[in-house]
């Protein structure tokens, strides 16, 4: 049995479920409790679990994700909410330099099962500070898991994976899916993180992406449709682990592949993806691998800007024309 | 008319007279703080001699002059209270229990460190005894500290039922007054009642930068911490008896309210920032002052004064303390290098994947479980 | 000093060459000039000559092998010089005298070691160019057995791709003499390499086939006076040994039919249409087999300004070469216009592949008796059937019927054919 509930909504059913189901579980962060959520994700996670489980934090991005990294050393599942990645950036010592290496820094002592969530990318003309792509940023560093899924059922399944995984993971989600509708099913379910999903299948070329812009991806599959065109659409949902398998096994039909990547390109996790698959499939391939990311500038604020600094679906179909040889 | 913070209640006074506890606690357990304070000087003496034969590498900062702080502080604390620290930590994990073979092989690289050598000197881990790391970046611990009295709140209040019982320490320098970290961490503690110190082991140098130099108002930071509404004091550092005698009662308050503190712990190290230190930005007269209260002499004073100790008993500790950390190089000279197949990927991640082989526990962990078992 | 002979480059193509045949031994002495080698490059079997006087004393690369230009296939001891002195290094990579007091013989030398490193055939384009393949290209080539030299690239910069390959293997059959080389049906016999030349067949025909909008045009022509006259002048030059082919005229009548129309003596050149100064007609000669068969097209030069009987004494000395010694790289450039001729096999009619960069050829049938009605009465009468392939993209159809009609008034009234 499935319902149409927008992405927050998952969000939120992935976060109380998993409260209701282990104590340890608790959510903080700005605006999270009295406010019901910058973004209403968490609406109403304070009148069931109260103060003590759903904390308001200050403006103190440093100090509550610091402080939430030290309760998870002691067994504790903080969810860490950041109303927006691009504010991580303030936080970075504790995220990047505590999290991920406890472990290994104590020597397998000491383990960090936190989330850290929040709108990641471009919402809608928020200028340069505050349009942050962090996967790039993060990706880099071992130790952390990075999610970034694209669909509501994914979000919550991932969810509550990342909730119960004992690693850090950074879940990145996106304000302009916080209201997408789509089917989520009524029963409990987990997606396993590091598992790509082929969205739309197609026989000519690959399109790979992760978060927003697989539904740019899937536009842009759309009109190359029509033009005669088919486009196999891999929806990563996971960046690390990043599931090279599903992309080798499609890139190895199609013989073309493209990485769909709102980061900038510069040692963007495209650019990673792009090197895995020339690595693990260069016998396959008919042309390099096409890159499609965000251009590589501040974020502008003008909206006719923004739009084409996007990796839009007209982006992606000239890519996937000039990869397919049919520019 | 009532302000929503109070003004009134923030000084915390130093209980008299002095020694009023520690009077009570009998020769037994200051002459074992004695010897603490004795091992830790000689195991740092013998890491100085290490570094300097290069059987220890980066960066390496010893603790001679503050062995008083460690010792005295954490002898107010229960076993079940977490500590958390900066990287002049090495005091912190002998004072804390930490056989020094551990962590003299965590410094020697070896796979019997406490962190199977990855963590190295400025990054001790001890589960077992709650020390929660040695950090490296200047301030970084001092959110973990407020993290780690929020998470003991957390599950006495909300798993356990109870009510909060725990106290975490929280040590760092006085350079990390400084730091965004420290104002964000002490914000939070006041804001939301968190049952942690912070204790600032204040010698008078962010590396050699002094104090005065560093921050606002350097003769009374306490007022740093007051600003945030959280009870501060100062307290003699050189002096282990009143290190005890000031701060058992403040844990015990801390405990029993659950609202964080802070200290301004007056300290000194007699040695550089960190070895490769020449002291060049201070005066010797200044150090020959603070040398002439070495905490380690004061209190065999005191013991001798009391009878509790004569001088050929002072001999016989340092010699068996000399030994002991003779063996613990020997110990730790004699453990193997972590080797690449077996450590380079593990303790990456708790799950095993791609090129990561999981987690496993370091060799103390296993050697120490159930002896050194959590009280509480 | 030793004389290093590398493998010569003998076309403007050539990025490899075989040899055929050794004329040579070692121990025997040549002189400059001397043929030593028969050598296939990817036009044709060309002499390898040799530019100095001296003594054969190695011989480094086996006949049948195949190397890159450049790459040392013999050694030649110089006038003082004992064949004994000159030696190899131990790569067998350049030749180097040995010391003349060292004692001890060289090592023999190993013709293995240089014919081994040879470049990867499918690294060895036509174009001159280092052939650019795309990953799975290359792998799909490699599986099914394609050579890489046969095909076009259409990516960038000409390399290589996918669809290349795919497209090469699902055109029709007519197409190309390639496509008995691609993956053995489960019923083939045997197999044999094909042959350089048979390589560039395959890769310039499936080239045109593919490339150029191809359309035919055929025409009937009455031959009777062409027969005619030919017997009139055969007869005169019998006893100087000579004679002329209905072949030489049609070469004569096409280049002055040319003349008339200039499309006929051109190359599409994408944006443009090139034209070419003279009219060089290209006359396809079949080789015998046992100088491994195959097909080379002679260029006779400036054929409309030649007298009929010097086409034909031309005509001659190029196909006897091409079927004895082979023609050179200069007997074989600048065709403008190709006539393929299968007449003498009793063929009635065929259509030809055009010759690029031509922009038409044309497929001489027989000159057949057969009926033919003249003045209302059927009477026995000698017909040709040609049939022009032609490039859409230079010659619409419209050209070519005038053309034909031009050319059918030459070869019917051929006096002029004699001016």
């Amino acid at each position: 049995m499935t319902r149409t509930i927008e992405y927050r909504d998952a969000l939120n059913e992935a976060m109380s479920e998993e409260m209701r189901r282990d104590e340890r579980v608790f959510l903080l962060g700005e605006e999270v409790a009295e406010y019901d959520g910058a973004y209403k994700v968490s609406r109403g996670m304070l009148q069931e679990f109260g103060p003590k489980r759903v904390v308001d934090t200050p403006i103190s991005e440093s100090g509550f994700s610091g402080m939430a990294i030290g309760a998870a050393m002691l067994g504790l599942r903080p969810i860490v909410e950041f109303m927006s990645w691009s504010f991580s950036l303030v936080a970075a010592d504790p995220i990047l330099n505590n999290a991920p290496k406890m472990l290994y820094m104590s020597g397998g002592q000491f383990g960090c099962p936190i989330v850290i969530r929040g709108n990641d990318g471009a919402g809608g003309q928020l200028g340069s500070t505050h349009s942050w792509c962090v996967e790039g940023l993060y990706a880099n560093v071992p130790g952390m898991k990075m999610v970034i899924p694209a669909f509501p059922a994914d979000a919550k399944g991932l969810l509550k994976s990342a909730i119960r995984d004992d690693d850090p993971v950074f879940f990145l989600e996106s304000e302009r899916l916080l209201a997408y509708k789509d089917e989520v099913p009524e029963e409990e379910y987990l997606i396993p993180i590091g598992k790509a999903l082929v969205r739309r299948p197609g026989t000519d070329c690959t399109l790979v992406s992760f978060g927003r812009p697989v539904h740019f991806c899937l536009e842009a599959a759309e009109e190359l449709a029509r033009e005669g065109i088919s486009c196999e659409v891999i929806d990563g949902r996971t960046i690390r682990p990043l599931d090279i398998d599903t992309i080798v096994q499609s890139v190895k039909k199609t013989n073309y592949c493209v990485v769909v990547d709102q980061s900038w390109p510069f040692a963007s996790p495209g650019a990673e993806i792009a090197a895995q698959v020339h690595a693990a499939c260069f016998d396959d391939l008919d042309n390099a691998v096409g890159r499609v990311h965000s251009a590589d500038v501040p974020t502008p604020y003008a909206s006719e800007l923004e739009q084409e600094y996007l990796p839009n679906a007209r982006r992606i179909c000239e890519a996937v024309r000039a990869t397919t040889y049919n520019a | 008319m009532q302000t929503a913070i109070g003004t009134d209640h923030l000084d915390f006074s130093v209980p008299e007279p002095r020694n009023a506890l520690t009077s009570k606690l009998g020769s037994d357990t200051t002459t074992s703080w004695l010897r603490d304070m004795m091992l830790i000087r000689e195991f740092e003496v013998r890491t100085m001699q290490a570094y300097q034969d290069r059987k220890i590498g980066g960066f390496c900062h010893v603790y001679i002059g503050q062995e008083a702080v460690a010792v005295g502080t954490i002898a107010a604390l229960e076993k079940k209270d977490p500590l958390v620290t900066a990287y002049r930590d090495h005091g912190h994990a002998l004072a804390r229990g930490m056989d020094p073979k551990y962590c003299m092989a965590e410094m020697y690289g070896r796979i019997g460190g406490c962190a199977k050598g990855k963590g190295g000197s400025m990054h001790m881990f001890d589960r077992i005894n709650n020390l929660y790391g040695g950090h490296g970046i200047v301030g970084a611990q001092t959110p973990l500290g407020a993290g780690l009295a929020f998470g003991t709140k957390y599950i006495d209040e909300v798993i356990e039922k109870g009510r909060s019982n725990r106290v975490t320490l929280c040590f760092l320098g006085d350079g990390a007054l400084n730091q965004g970290a420290f104002h964000e961490a002490l914000n939070l503690a006041g804001l939301l009642e968190l049952p942690v110190i912070y204790i600032v082991e204040n010698n008078g140098y962010s590396m050699g930068t002094a104090i005065h130099r560093g921050t606002t108002m350097a003769d009374s930071i306490c007022e740093k911490a007051r600003g945030y509404g959280i009870r501060a004091c100062e307290i003699d550092g050189m002096d282990v008896l009143n290190v005890y005698d000031a701060m058992k009662p403040l844990v015990d308050e801390v405990r029993e309210t659950g609202r964080p503190a802070f200290v301004d712990m007056r300290t000194y190290r007699f040695k550089g920032h960190s070895m490769s230190d020449p002291r060049k930005y201070r005066p010797r007269e200044e150090e020959e002052v603070y040398e002439s209260g070495d905490p380690i002499a004061k209190l065999r004073d005191t013991l001798m004064s009391q009878g509790a100790i004569d001088d050929a008993g002072f001999k016989a500790l340092g010699k068996e303390i000399r030994l002991e950390v003779r063996d613990a190089m020997k110990w730790a000279e004699a453990s193997p290098a972590p080797t690449p197949e077996e450590e380079l990927y593990r303790d990456v991640y708790v799950e095993a994947w791609g090129p990561y082989t999981g987690t496993t526990e370091p060799q103390m962990i296993k050697e120490c479980e159930g002896t050194h078992g959590q009280d509480g | 000093m030793s004389i290093e002979l590398t493998m010569p480059r003998l076309s403007d193509t050539m990025e490899t060459g075989t040899i055929i045949k050794w004329n040579v031994g070692v121990g025997d002495e040549v002189a400059a000039g001397d043929v030593v080698a028969d050598i296939e490059t990817d036009k044709a079997t060309m002499e390898m000559q040799v530019f100095d006087d001296g003594v054969i004393a190695g011989l480094l690369v086996d006949p049948g092998n195949q190397v890159p230009v450049g790459t040392l296939i013999a050694v030649l001891a110089e006038e003082g010089e004992s064949v004994e002195d000159v030696s190899l290094d131990s790569n067998g990579t350049s030749a180097a005298p040995a010391a003349p007091a060292a004692p001890a013989a060289a090592p023999p030398v190993e013709s293995k070691s240089v014919s081994a490193p040879s470049a990867p055939r499918a690294a060895t384009p036509g174009s001159g160019e280092k052939l650019k393949v795309s990953p799975v290209a290359r792998r799909i080539a490699s599986e099914r057995g394609i050579d890489l030299v046969l095909l076009k690239g259409t990516g960038p910069g000409g390399r290589i791709i996918k669809r290349d390959v795919l497209g090469y293997e699902a055109a029709p059959a007519a197409a190309a003499p390639a496509q008995s080389i691609t993956s053995p049906a489960p019923l083939t016999s045997g197999e044999e390499p094909l042959s350089g030349m048979r390589q560039t067949i395959a890769r310039r025909l499936v080239e045109s086939k593919t490339t150029i909008p191809h359309y035919q045009v055929s025409m009937s022509f009455d031959m009777e006076s062409l027969v005619d006259i030919r017997a009139q002048v055969n007869e005169r030059l019998a006893p100087q040994g000579r004679k002329v082919s209905v072949n030489d005229f049609i070469v004569k009548a096409c280049a002055l039919a040319i003349s008339e129309h200039r499309y006929f003596n051109a190359s599409f050149g994408g944006d443009r249409v090139h034209f070419h100064a003279g009219i060089n007609i290209g006359v396809a000669i079949a080789l015998p087999e046992e100088r491994g068969g195959g097909l080379v097209v002679a260029t006779i030069r400036d054929a409309d300004r030649l007298p009929v009987g010097d086409i034909a004494v031309a005509a001659r000395a190029l196909a006897e070469k091409a079927r004895t010694r082979g023609l050179s790289p200069e007997d074989m450039s600048d065709s403008t216009f190709t006539i393929s001729n299968l007449g003498m096999f009793g063929v009635d009619h065929f259509t030809a592949i055009i010759n690029p960069p031509n922009s038409a050829i044309l497929a001489c049938g027989a000159a057949i008796e057969q009926p033919v009605v003249r003045d209302g009465a059927i009477v026995p009468g000698v017909r040709m059937t040609a049939t022009l392939s032609l490039d859409h993209r230079v010659i619409d159809g419209a050209m070519a019927a005038r053309y034909l009609q031009t050319l059918k008034q030459l070869v019917e009234k051929p006096a002029m054919l004699l001016v």
